[in-house]
Formats: C-alpha cells, structure tokens, sequence
C-alpha cells in the first residue's frame, strides 16, 4: 500500500510541477512590466508637484483617468491594421490623424494640411517637429510607408480600399512596381500624392494616417500584424504613449510630453476592460472617469451626481428593408423581379404602422430618433425633413385606409388580409439573433405593428454571422429585414443603394437613384462645390424618401458618462476631442 | 502498468485522428464565417472580405483544407485566428494560464471542503451536523452549476458585497506584488467554488460513507481492544484506507472541469479558455473553435486514462489488460 | 393505505412479487413521494399551460415591461412586458418535453446497443463498445455547442435540441446495460434457453432486459434530471432551443444583463427556482427507486 500511494504523489506531483511551468510564462513577463511600472511611478511624483501651481478656473495639470472599455480589445494597436471597434478605442489615445473632422464631418487640416486644384493632385504640407512616441520625428516618408505596407500584397488589414486610387496603387500591389508612382515626395515635410482620376471625395476616402517607419525597420509587412510593434509596444503620435498592455485586460498610458500640439493636462490614462454589468457601481464609487455605455443605463447613469453625460448625434442609422428583387452575384447585376412587396403602397402602409417614436423610446432609451432618410441628421448633405415628402408618422388608421384602397383586404374571414389577387398574404420579418434577449422583443414588436393593421407577420431571428451572408445570397427567407449602417466622412452612399452594389440589399433598382449618386461624384457636375454636392444629396434622399425601399427607421445618439472630476471633454458627430484637452479638477 | 499505458496511449491515436475528422467537418459546416459578421462599411469592403476568404483558403476543396489543417497541426501549428489576428496557439496560451488557475482552485477547494465535510459527517454519523452536511450535499448535486453561477453573483457579490463578479484580477494593482495574487485569488474562489460544488458533493459523501463503513471493520475493532485512542483510529487507520479511494477520481475531476470552465467562465466573464470557447463559436473563429475542441478531446482521453491508471493502482484486483 | 388495500384483495404471494415490494417500500419514502406529487403537478400544469391562460405568451407589450410582481402578474413581467408566471408554465412544457424526449431516446437507443454488445459479445462487442468509447470521448458541452450551432435554423429548433443531445448522451446507458447484460447472460436458465433453440432477440427481450429493468429505471430517472440541465444551461449560453421559444435556460438567460441580474430578480428566479426544485424532486426520487429496486436494503 505504502508503495503504491508514494507513486501517486510522484504523480501528483509531477502533474502540479507541468501546470507550474505553464504558468511561469505570465510570471516571467512581470519583470518587465515592474521596470514600466516603477518608472510610471516617477514620472507621477515628478509632476506631483505642479499642482499646485494649476489656477481653480484654468486647467490643472496631472492625475490619471480611468477609462473603461466595455469588451476585450483584440490587441492589434496600430491604426493601419485594426479592425475592431475596441482597439480603436485605444488607439485613439496613442495617435492622430493627418487631418480630421468637423462636427458636421467636413475635413479640415489637423498634423497636415493640404491643397488642391483639380481633385486630383493634392499636395499635403505637414507640420515639422511632429515626434513619434519613440523620439523619431514625423516626415512625409512615414506616410509613404503605411501607403506601401497598406499596398503591399502581404498586407492583411482592410485598408486597401482607401488606397487603391492613387495612381499605381495597384500596379506596386501587383508587383510590377517598387513604390506607388502617385506619391511624390517633395521635402520631409510635404508630398504630392496623385490620385488615378480626379473624384469628388478622393481626400475623404484616401488613408490618412501614418506609420513610423523607424519602427517597424526589418520586419515583413506579413508579420506585422503579428509583430511586438503592433501588439506590446505601439508607438504613435497621439497625446499619450502606450507603457504597459495586459492583453485583453487593460492598457496604460502617460503623458507624452513632446506632444506636437502641447503636453496633455493629465499625467496618465488607464484604459481597463470593464464588464457592463460594473460599470454602474464604479461609476457610483468614483472609481471610473469615462466610459461609453449602453443606453438601457441610460436613466441610472444620468441621475448620478458625480457623473455627467454627454450625448452627441451619432452616424448610425436602422432602416427595415424590403427585398424587391434578386442579385447575380457573378455577374454582379441586381434585377428587380421579386413581386410580392413591388407595390409601393403596401410598402408605405407598412411604414404608416409602426409606432417609431414608442419603439425608439422602448428600446434605446429615448437615446434616438425616427428619421425619414438614410443619412443622420447631423451629417452636412443631411436633407430638411421639410423637403422630403414621406414623414412616416405613426397612423394605423391611414395604413388600413391604403392598404384598402391597394386592394390589401381580408376576404377569407380569417382576420388577415389577403394580397389583391385573394391569395393568402404573410409577411416575413428577419432580424439578427445575439446573446441580447431584447432583439427578439424589438423585433417582435415590429411585427406586431404590422399585426395591429391586419398584415399577418412571422418572425425570423438569424444567427448574426449568417445575417448579412443570407442577404448577400438573397436567401429566399429575407423577405423584410432589419438592417442598419453608419455613414461616415465621405457620405457617397453608392456602395449602399447602388443598383448593383453587393450591399444593396433589397436589390432596389432605379436609374433616377443611380444617375443621382454618379452626378454627386461628377467631377464635370460638382467640382469642388460642396453646395452642388448636397443639393444633388438631397434630391438622392427624396427619391429614396418616395420610393421607400426600406424603411428608415431611428438614428441613435452616442453618449458618454464622465466623472464631476474630469474636465474639457467634447462630444460631436466626429468624436471626442483630443484627450490633451481633458483635465483633472483637484481638491 | 508501463505497458498498459503506453498500450492506452497508442490506441489515443486513432481516436483522436477520428476525433479530428469529426471536429473539422463540424467547424466546416457551421454556417456563416467570422468575415461575415463583421459587416460595416466605414470598416470593409466587399472586395476585401472576399480576398480574405481568399486568403484564409476558405474557397479551397475541403479534403486540401484539412489536410493543411492536420499537418499543421501535429506541427504545432494551430492556423491563426480571423478575430484576433494572431496565432492561435499564443491565444491560447495567453488564457491558458487563468483556466489552469481557476482548475487548480477548485480542485483544491473541492478536496479541502469534502475531506472537512465527510470527516466529520463520517465520524459523527446521523447527528445535526451530518443532516446538515447530508442537506448541502443534496443542493450540491442539484443544483446545475449555472443556476448556482447566478444566484452566487447575485447574493455574494451584488446583495453582500463579498466578491467580485467577473474578471481575474484587479487591473490596478501592480503584477507580481503581493496584493496581486490576493486579488486573483479574491477573483477566483467564487467561480472556483460554483466549479467544484458537484465534485464536492460527491466526495463528502463518497468519503462518509466510507469512513463509517470502515469503522466498522475489524482492524478498527482490534485497535480499539489493543486501546488505541479514537481520534487516532480515525485519524490514522480509517482516513488513510478513506482517502486513497478519493485520489482516483482526479481523472474524472479533469474531464468535469473541462465542461464546467465553459459555464463556469462565461458567466463569470473570467478570461480563460472557456469564454474563449464560447466567444469563438459565437464568432464562426473556426481555428480556435477547432483547436481547443480538439485540445479538450485530448485532456478527456488523459483524464480517462489517468483515472484507470489510478483505479489500477489502487484496487489490484481490477485487472488492467 | 397500500398495505390495507393488499391485505383485502391479493392473495398473500402476489403481493411479495419484487415489483409489489419495491413498490410499498417507494410508497413508504415520504420524501420520494413528496417529491412525486412535485413532480406530477409541475409536469401537468406545464402541459395544461395553454389551457390555465389565455394570455398570448409571444405578444410584446410595450408600457407593461419589468412590472414587479402584483396581483395582475403574480410573478411580475419580464423586459418584454409578458408576463412571468405564464412563461414559466410554458417554458417548463419545453424544458420537460426535451428532457423526457431526451431520455425516453437516449434509454432505449443505450439499452439496445448495450443489450446487443453485451449478448452477442466478441466482434459485435468490440465494434459497438469501440464506437460507445468514442462518443464517450467527446467533451460533451463543446460537441453539442458546435452542432447545434451547425443545425439551428434549419429543423425546428427544440427538436434539433433533443437529437443532438440524445446523440451525444447514450454511451453511458449503452455501457451499463452491457454490463449488466454480460454478468446476466452467464446464469443458467439463458444457457437452458439457449439449448432450446429460443432466438436472439426473445432471450435478450424476454430473459435478459426484465432483470435489467431496474439499472434502467433508476440511470432514467436520473438522466431525466441531467438532460433538464443540459437543455437549461444550452439555453443559458445561447445554444440551446431558439430565443423565441420560451423555456427556463431562455428565461434565466435575461439574468445575463446586469440591470435584470441586479435589479430585476423577478425575472429570473422564479425560473431558476424552478429548474433547482425539478432537480431536486427527480433526484429523490431516483434515490428512491434506487432503495426500493435494491432487495438488499431494508430501509
């Protein structure tokens, strides 16, 4: 017996002694990380002392924030290769833009500015003395390295698009050239890039962000993605550096002090992944200074005291599609041949039924608005509600007079409506499934509305990986469907609601929308007039606004909760302010 | 023993080749792929999505892709994964230690609570005390572990404060120190209790049974005539013939922590393999989904063997081959 | 009662059959048979559910969300603003349907292979048990998650459930019976019948399963209990039966936002109570066939 039970500790042990050298990976990596932290302490008590010198009316210096990030950032902290909505999050803090935007979304110069004359050669001029976190300054030659890498064929991030115009994008991709011609690099500080033609929104859509090229000196554009410049130590030009990743944990920062547009107020920045369900109660114990929120806090979060949030008009909009026809994927061409929702009283009826001021107030809180476009309002070609003929209020009673006079009545008896040949008539609503329990009810809600005028409705929630895969292929069960997008710098919405466009998921087709879309990008029509350019908008969005190939159905708004401490934030349609702005209140 | 081991461990061989077969055709029917859910066009293009699937070798024949697969594989090489655009094998190895950890906690908070339990059950048999033990043990086995998940969260840590309820550890407290792993322990007790409540159970009660079927052996009664005292009967003769029946049950113990940690971390959102698990599937990352299938496959198989080996070695009558 | 009724109308060698025994000394375990009536009654109100209320449990109503329990809803309303209580009778028609469905599969799928594995022995054992082993093999939970991702949306969903969990589960039954069988078959009076030419099937099916039948019983009933978690917990993580399809994992599932969790515990304890008392009712009264089939013990 005794033999026997020494054996199994052997066992035992040697078990223990394998899940102990597993572990001892994470340990050895806390040697380094102490050096970052112990120096992160000093540079703390070094400016401890400024405090006092910071006036009761102005911006005090020092204190770090808590920032909280509400999942897991997938880890790839360079702007040229992200792809997630968290990481960018937390790049946002470590680096800028070339130029930026407006609260309307107009460009304006930021670290470059730029000149044209024809839309197709810009010639960009870039502020000198512009340094990267690692003490190389920013040069022209940076920016012509992140085109390159973005080129490249290895290249494994989703940029390419806002490359491939400038002239002989394509023709380094496909490796028949060293550089992309188009670039032409004058001085460090200035760089005349040439597009293939000249476009309306060439500047809007082109790559504006540099990448240092000091930096990433001898590894692969394959590996990059992978690379320790990418996931452990980032480098950027942005108000704070990057001093310590826990991969999906938290990120820390601290002043960058040579920060091209001054040092930033704070001495540091925390960014911590915080469960939602936490989010509340650290906001109530002061132990967070900022965070984005879902708006069913909305309520709690804003009858704090020590709290304050800020809302701004968001990009996003939601809009309930109706499929009107089918989509040759090969061929890339959209036919307009699926009878059942042709008529476009049956489609206006629909809209008249849905309550969307109640649903909107249901489900986002009050923290968004119906809208009668696909374009939020805050954007700049954004069309008057005045100049659009359809407002979609809510009135069953006008949605059953229509749908009467289209011939939509119930003659079997049976409580729903028939189409107007007699034939039973029901409709098909699809909406994403997630882990989110209230999809189901929003969008059971919807199909109630249609319920509500006699419209029999069946419900479809779809595995949200398979949602826009479906739509794409035209699946026979996406009949009506619940969709959203955002708009963003360049409002050319023509990857959208062109015809033939993959994205055009109702497969709507009409000339008058897609003459409309290609005059706004007319160099020949608009110019360089932006006036002309909206004025062509707005007629877009009342063709679509009578046409009604989908409902549109809520903009939302972005919010922000901020501490009572933390001062200087900005919340527009473009985003919050430089986080150098941002200071800490101090008793 | 040797040979019957290794013997064991030859016929894992097929099995995980069968076992693999399975994983990879599943992974390749799930329908929809991790480009398609990531759909926006401030972010992507179609063109771009479609040179990724391009580029992942999803359009290429199925056979080419598992060979690639499998090669790979027993090279180590797990692929990458699509959401978070590194090797699969450093994600892994990234959660890997947080599992291990919670794992650990429980199987340590499991033998400690259950030897407490069924000791004093054994040796005060029918009274309060072993009612009382008798009663939790029942709940134990009850309740499913993610039904206790959410009461544990909403009494301990929303009603009285007592722990945390997600996460590993406090992000500012610095690595290394000392109140960095008291936090990461404070992190880890509750799920690591809810994950080895059933175990717990069992034992206590495995080990009270036995304890008071032991005492009731003959050894027992020569000692007591030879006046040895009780707590040493108990202490010495009855608990070492009691607790080395116990030991065996750690192959087993490998295997039912394998399917709680999925639970278990999902709804603690503790960051370890499980949620990683459950967030790829939810994803379509086929990679990882199918790595750690088939690395949970492997620890069953051990876990399975582990516990016969130690069946073997323990009751020398249950012939091995 | 029992006892009254045996000592008036059977004669005294009936009633000392093992079944008649077993089942006086069942009738006996109070708590087994408390556990029974909890049982019969959650199972009938479940299923008489559509008959109890006439309230249409998918309809949404807006301005009654997150109600608190009041003599309207007695168990308060859930975010969709339909009621709870009404909810938890229908889910618990789901949630027992897939777990008695689950069982009655997974019983007989087990039982035939185990049976046949076990009679006929030798290469029909090995291949049977060789494939038994490989299910076995497979971590269940990552299994049933993969495939019923893989086949949601394209048959029925609760039914999808119920053939992916049986498929995954019946080793452990095939195992048993095996086992039992093998030990069974070596008794003399198989041999007698045997030598008397009486065939496979009625030797497996008239000689061997009744002296089964009790391991059986018992492995189902506590079965009946795993597959009520297994559904519950598929549910809870979002892979179980369809969202819109009410069950208790579906219902307990809203706990997984935290305002609900921390604040609107009406919501999801009643179904988890539900769950945890179901449990515990099948498991005494496993343990009380389990006493009442054992003719060694006397409790």
């Amino acid at each position: 017996m005794k033999k026997k039970l020494w054996f199994l500790l052997v066992l035992m042990f040697s078990l223990t002694l394998l899940l102990a050298a597993c572990s001892d990976d994470s340990s050895s990596s806390d040697g380094g990380n102490d050096n970052n932290g112990n120096s992160n302490n000093e540079g703390q008590s070094d400016n401890g002392g400024d405090n006092n010198d910071g006036e009761a009316s102005g911006p005090q210096e020092g204190g770090t924030i808590v920032y909280a990030l509400d999942s897991e950032p997938k880890g790839l902290f360079n702007i040229n290769f992200y792809g997630d909505a968290v990481d960018a999050q937390v790049i946002e803090f470590f680096d800028d833009s070339l130029i930026q935007y407006d609260e309307n979304l107009k460009p304006q110069p930021n670290v470059a500015e730029w000149a044209t004359e024809d839309n197709k050669v810009y010639t960009f001029t870039f502020q000198e003395g512009v340094k990267w976190h690692n003490g190389e300054e920013l040069t022209v030659n940076d920016w012509v390295f992140a085109l390159e890498t973005i080129a490249h064929p290895d290249y494994d991030g989703p940029r390419w698009a806002n490359v491939k115009n400038i002239e002989g994008a394509q023709a380094f991709q496909d490796g028949e050239a060293d550089s992309i011609s188009g670039l032409n690099v004058v001085s460090d500080y200035e760089i005349e890039v040439t597009f293939d033609q000249a476009r309306v929104n060439n500047l809007e859509n082109l790559w504006t962000y540099a990448m240092s090229q000091k930096e990433f000196e001898g590894v692969e554009v394959a590996d990059m993605s992978a690379s320790d410049q990418v996931r452990v130590n980032p480098v950027g030009i942005g108000p704070f550096k990057v001093t310590k990743i826990v991969p999906g944990e938290s990120v820390q920062f601290e002043a960058f002090e040579d920060y091209w547009q001054g040092a930033p107020h704070l001495d540091g920045v925390v960014l911590k992944v915080i469960d939602p369900s936490l989010v509340i109660g650290e906001l109530q114990n002061s132990q967070l200074d900022m965070t984005e929120f879902h708006p069913s806090s909305f309520d709690e979060i804003s009858a704090m005291d020590n709290v304050e949030v800020l809302r701004a008009p968001g990009v996003s909009y939601y809009y309930i599609g109706f499929r009107l026809g089918n989509y040759d994927s090969d061929a890339g061409k959209a036919t307009m041949d699926y009878e059942k929702y042709q008529n476009v009283e049956l489609r206006k009826a629909m809209a008249h039924a849905i309550n969307r001021q109640e649903w909107v107030d249901e489900f986002f809180f009050g923290l968004g608005a119906p809208i009668n476009r696909p374009v939020p309002s805050a954007h700049w070609i954004s069309a008057d509600d005045a100049d659009l003929e359809n407002h979609f209020e809510y009135d069953p009673e006008l949605a059953k007079q229509i749908l009467d006079d289209a011939g939509y009545v119930d003659t079997n008896d049976d409580g729903w409506r028939e189409d107007p040949n007699g034939e039973e008539f029901s409709v098909k609503f699809s909406h994403y499934a997630t882990n989110n329990p209230t999809f189901e009810t929003r969008a059971k809600t919807i199909t109630q509305y249609w319920e509500d005028i006699g419209l029999k409705a069946e419900l479809e929630m779809t595995d949200a990986n398979l949602y826009y895969d479906l739509l794409e292929e035209g699946d026979e069960g996406m009949e009506t469907f619940f969709g959203g997008w955002s708009t963003g710098a360049d409002p050319d919405p023509t990857a959208l609601w062109q015809s033939d466009a993959l994205w055009n998921f109702p497969r709507w087709v009409d000339e008058k929308n897609d003459q409309l879309m290609a005059d706004a990008l007319d160099m020949d029509i608009v110019g360089t007039d932006q006036d002309k350019r909206k004025e062509i908008y707005v007629e877009w969005q009342q063709n679509i606004n009578e046409q009604i190939p989908m409902i549109p159905i809520a903009e939302l708004e972005e919010v922000l909760a901020v501490s009572d401490r933390l001062q200087g934030v900005e919340l527009d349609l473009s985003g919050k302010n430089s986080p150098h702005e941002w200071w800490v209140k101090q008793d | 023993m040797l040979k019957y081991s290794l013997r064991r461990i030859l016929g894992m061989i097929p099995m995980l080749f069968l076992i693999s077969i399975v994983v990879f055709s599943l992974a390749k029917l799930m329908p929809g792929d991790a480009l398609g859910g990531e759909i926006d066009p401030l972010n992507t293009d179609p063109e771009y999505i479609e040179e990724m699937r391009e580029k992942l070798g999803y359009n290429d024949p199925i056979v080419v892709q598992y060979f690639d697969w499998v090669t790979g594989f027993v090279q180590g090489d797990f692929g990458q994964s699509v959401k978070y655009k590194m090797d699969v094998s450093d994600l892994i190895l990234e959660k890997l230690p947080n599992t291990i950890f919670l794992g650990m906690m429980s199987l340590l908070i499991t033998y400690v609570l259950a030897l407490i339990m069924g000791i004093y059950a054994g040796r005060k048999p029918y009274t309060v005390g072993d009612h009382l033990i008798g009663g939790l043990n029942y709940l134990g086995l009850a309740i499913p572990s993610f039904v206790a998940a959410i009461f544990a969260i909403y009494f301990f840590s929303f009603q009285l404060n007592w722990f945390p309820s997600n996460g590993s550890v406090d992000i500012m407290v610095q690595e290394g120190t000392l109140d960095y792993w008291l936090s990461r322990l404070h992190h880890v007790i509750l799920p690591a209790i809810v994950l080895g409540a059933l175990s717990t159970a069992s034992y206590t009660q495995f080990l009270r049974n036995d304890i008071i079927d032991n005492s009731r052996r003959d050894f027992v009664r020569t000692a007591r005539a030879k006046g040895t005292s009780r707590s040493k009967i108990y202490n010495v003769h009855i608990l070492r013939n009691s607790i080395i029946p116990l030991v065996t049950f750690l192959g087993f113990d490998i295997v039912s922590i394998i399917g709680g940690a999925v639970i278990t971390e999902t709804i603690f959102t503790y960051p370890g393999i499980g949620q990683l698990f459950v967030n790829s599937v939810s994803s379509r990352d086929y990679s990882v989904v199918m790595a750690i299938t088939m690395m949970f496959s492997c620890l069953v198989l051990v876990g399975n063997l582990i516990a016969d080996i130690l069946y073997g070695i323990v009751d020398p009558r249950i012939r091995l081959d | 009662m029992n006892t009254e009724q045996a000592s008036i109308k059977a004669p005294k060698r009936k009633n000392s059959s093992p079944w008649a025994i077993a089942r006086r000394k069942f009738f006996h375990n109070k708590l087994a048979m408390i556990s029974s009536v909890f049982l019969m009654t959650v199972i009938i109100l479940s299923f008489l559910a559509p008959y109890i209320t006439t309230v249409d449990i998918s309809r949404v109503n807006i301005g009654e969300t997150s109600l608190t329990p009041s003599s309207d809803h007695w168990l308060g309303t859930d975010q969709s603003g339909r009621d709870v209580f009404t909810r938890l009778l229908y889910g618990g028609r789901v949630s027992l349907t897939v777990g008695m469905s689950v069982t009655a599969i997974v019983v007989v799928f087990g039982t035939l292979i185990g049976s046949i594995a076990g009679y006929f022995g030798g290469f029909v054992d090995n291949i049977l048990m060789r494939f038994t082993d490989f299910i076995l093999n497979f971590p269940f939970l990552v299994f049933v998650i993969v495939l019923s991702s893989l086949l949601f949306g394209h048959v029925s969903g609760v039914w999808v459930l119920i053939a992916v969990i049986s498929g995954l589960s019946w080793g452990g039954v095939a195992r048993i019976v095996r086992s039992k069988i093998l030990a069974e078959k070596e008794n003399e009076y198989i041999l007698a019948a045997e030598s008397i030419g009486t065939s496979s099937a009625k030797i497996i099916t008239r000689h061997l399963l009744p002296n089964v039948l009790s391991t059986i019983i018992v492995q189902a009933t506590l079965l009946f209990a795993t597959m009520i978690v297994a559904e519950a917990g598929l549910s809870y993580l979002g892979f179980g039966v369809p969202q819109e399809v009410p069950s208790w994992g579906n219902m307990l599932t809203s706990s997984r936002q935290p305002d609900v969790l921390q604040n609107k515990p009406w919501i999801w304890i009643p179904p988890g109570l539900a769950i945890v008392f179901t449990i515990l009712s099948i498991n005494f009264i496993g343990e009380g066939l389990k006493d009442a089939l054992n003719p060694k013990s006397n409790r």
